[in-house]
């Protein structure tokens, strides 16, 4: 704790000094009377003074929330010598809101006395933080020392992207060996009907198809098409993003890949992670609730970091984007590296979609002739873009605030099924 | 500071001068936050009074007190101001602190009629006044010893 005299202290002495001289030079006792509260007041502050001693902990209500929750935080102060202010002021992040509680407050700490200060935190933004560092001020009651001191008594918080609402996922084309929800094209168990073929030894009873078996007079059992799971990898570009105040590009982004690795987890796929950009982060894939935590955890380290250096698929390790998996590219299409990233999957033969993060509502209206020509030339350039996607046959949707990610989702959906018509 | 121009019959301007350079340091001191302009303002003020008791002979000035406490009280509040930090106060905190401020106040008053009332019923001599040099002297020893040795 660091200890200093307030300028306080030098100013009433200061005064108490020129009025007791000025007594004396004009022999006048009023002088005296006007010295006499500055000097009392600093020899009084100087006799009593003494070093508060205060320690705090900090408690929070639950280490992971929501973007949007509310979650209570608890610093208890404990004063072993207290002192008559003590200012106390919880460093939050910005993406962190005191609802409700005083930060900064000032308090009175009595010797021994014990306080807990509630503050109601709303967690506004996604992110990991570190909550708890407690700057403390405190002066005696006469105002002429200081006495500060910083208590680090951070503990971890995490914060996850809120939950967008999905109604149908996109079907990967192709499925895996093990047992999930997606209907494969390979005949095996499962309950979709796939074709009839003459009853073989081996056969289960419960398999024949006792009508077509009576009318082709020889036993013929049904097939079914097998359920697989599916291998589906979120591939979030980081290279480059908007930002309007508070809010960037990467925010939706994110909140799109935590809904889409939760419901993929859900119908048993493996879900895997690429934040492909200056900063490149993975995770293979895999199943379960823990994947779930581990991708989410991985996003929340997610950043923007400036880099110009060339980036393209072969950076990302080969186990992380398993054959036949779906690659779900979450991008605003701001940077040519992650473009031609994306083509070049899509070359390789993965099953792209790319989502397209519009940046257009993060924008402010260009204002001027020249601004506006620009702004159009820009999306024009967005817009052949889009175009070499879909000539490659990368299926694109947009995503902004005048659209639902689900309605993204279904605008691909509706895209592969015509793609799959014209193909057939 | 309008007390000591209102009360003054000798040089009048000059009261005024000295407590209205007094409340204009102040007035730049507040909001300038200015913490070693403020000691000058008040300083500014008090000399205003100052002045008009010096000009003076006779009778101590039985408001005295009364300036002196709302010197005093002017000193807390405008170092109050001057504090850094928006925290808000608790209430009892904020109680504690507003009656101190009246309480040093009142005493300021009391203390200071005792004073007058002290000094009025003595008469003067070479060594009541170094008496007085000795006590002056020492409390401001006492105040620097006390802010040398203030590593808390």
């Amino acid at each position: 704790m660091t200890h200093a005299a307030t300028p306080k202290l030098g100013a009433y002495a200061g005064l108490a000094a020129l009025g007791l001289l000025g007594a004396l030079a004009t022999r006048r006792p009023e002088l005296v009377v006007l010295a006499a509260p500055f000097a009392l007041s600093a020899a009084l502050g100087l006799l009593l003074a003494r070093r508060p001693q205060l320690d705090a902990t900090v408690e929070l209500a639950v280490d992971r929330a929501l973007e949007g929750d509310e979650l209570e935080l608890r610093v208890q102060l404990q004063a072993d010598a207290g002192a008559e202010r003590v200012e106390v002021l919880l460093e939050l992040p910005r993406e962190l809101v005191v609802e409700d509680g005083y930060n900064p407050v000032l308090l009175r700490l009595r010797d021994g006395e014990r306080r807990d200060l509630l503050f109601r935190v709303r967690c506004t933004r996604w992110g990991g933080f570190r909550v708890g560092r407690i700057y403390v001020r405190a002066s005696d009651a006469f105002g002429l020392f200081r006495h500060e001191t910083v208590l680090d008594r951070r503990v971890p918080l995490k914060v996850y992207p809120a939950e967008e609402s999905v109604r149908n996922l996109l079907r990967p084309l192709e499925t895996q060996v093990f047992s999930g929800n997606h209907v494969a094209r390979q005949k095996g168990e499962g309950i979709e009907f796939a074709d009839l073929r003459p009853f073989v030894p081996g056969d289960r009873i419960r398999r024949v198809n006792w009508r077509a078996s009576a009318r082709r007079g020889e036993l013929w059992v049904n097939e079914h098409h097998a359920e697989r799971n599916a291998d589906v990898v979120i591939l979030l570009d980081s290279f480059a993003e908007v930002r309007r105040g508070d809010r960037t590009t990467l925010d939706p982004a994110l909140r799109a890949a935590a809904s889409l690795a939760a419901r993929y987890l859900r119908q048993k796929d493996r879900v895997g992670f690429v934040a492909f950009g200056g900063f490149l982060n993975w995770l293979l894939p895999s199943t379960g609730t823990s994947q779930l935590y581990r991708i989410v955890d991985a996003m929340l380290d997610t950043q923007i970091v400036l880099s110009y250096a060339w980036k393209d698929i072969d950076t990302v390790p080969r186990r992380t984007l398993p054959p036949q998996a779906l690659v779900l590219a979450l991008t605003p299409l701001l940077d040519e590296r992650s473009q031609a990233a994306l083509l070049d999957l899509r070359g390789r033969g993965f099953d792209l979609v790319v989502i397209e993060i519009s940046p257009l509502s993060f924008l402010s209206t260009p204002e001027g002739e020249l601004a506006e020509l620009g702004h159009r030339l820009w999306r024009l350039r967005r817009e052949a873009v889009r175009g070499r996607f879909e000539r490659a046959g990368i299926p694109v949707a947009v995503w902004g605030d005048e659209s639902s990610l689900a309605a993204a989702l279904e605008e691909v959906s509706t895209y592969r099924r015509q793609a799959r018509a014209v193909h057939a | 500071m309008i007390y000591a121009v209102a009360a003054g019959d000798r040089l009048p301007a000059v009261v005024a001068a000295v407590g209205t350079a007094g409340c204009a340091l102040t007035a730049l001191a507040l909001p300038g936050r200015w913490p070693s302009l403020l000691p000058a303002g008040l300083a500014g003020v008090g000399g205003g009074y100052g002045v008009l008791v010096g000009l003076h002979s006779g009778v101590a000035n039985g408001a005295a007190p009364a300036v002196a406490a709302a010197l005093f009280a002017a000193a807390e509040l405008g170092f109050w101001s001057l504090e850094r930090g928006a925290a808000r106060y608790e209430r009892p905190a904020l109680v504690r602190r507003l009656l101190g401020i009246a309480g040093g106040a009142v005493a300021t008053a009391l203390v200071g009629s005792l004073v007058l009332a002290a000094a009025s019923g003595v008469s003067g001599g070479v060594g009541l006044e170094a008496v007085g040099v000795a006590a002056a002297a020492l409390t401001l020893a006492a105040i620097a010893f006390l802010a040398s040795r203030s590593s808390v």
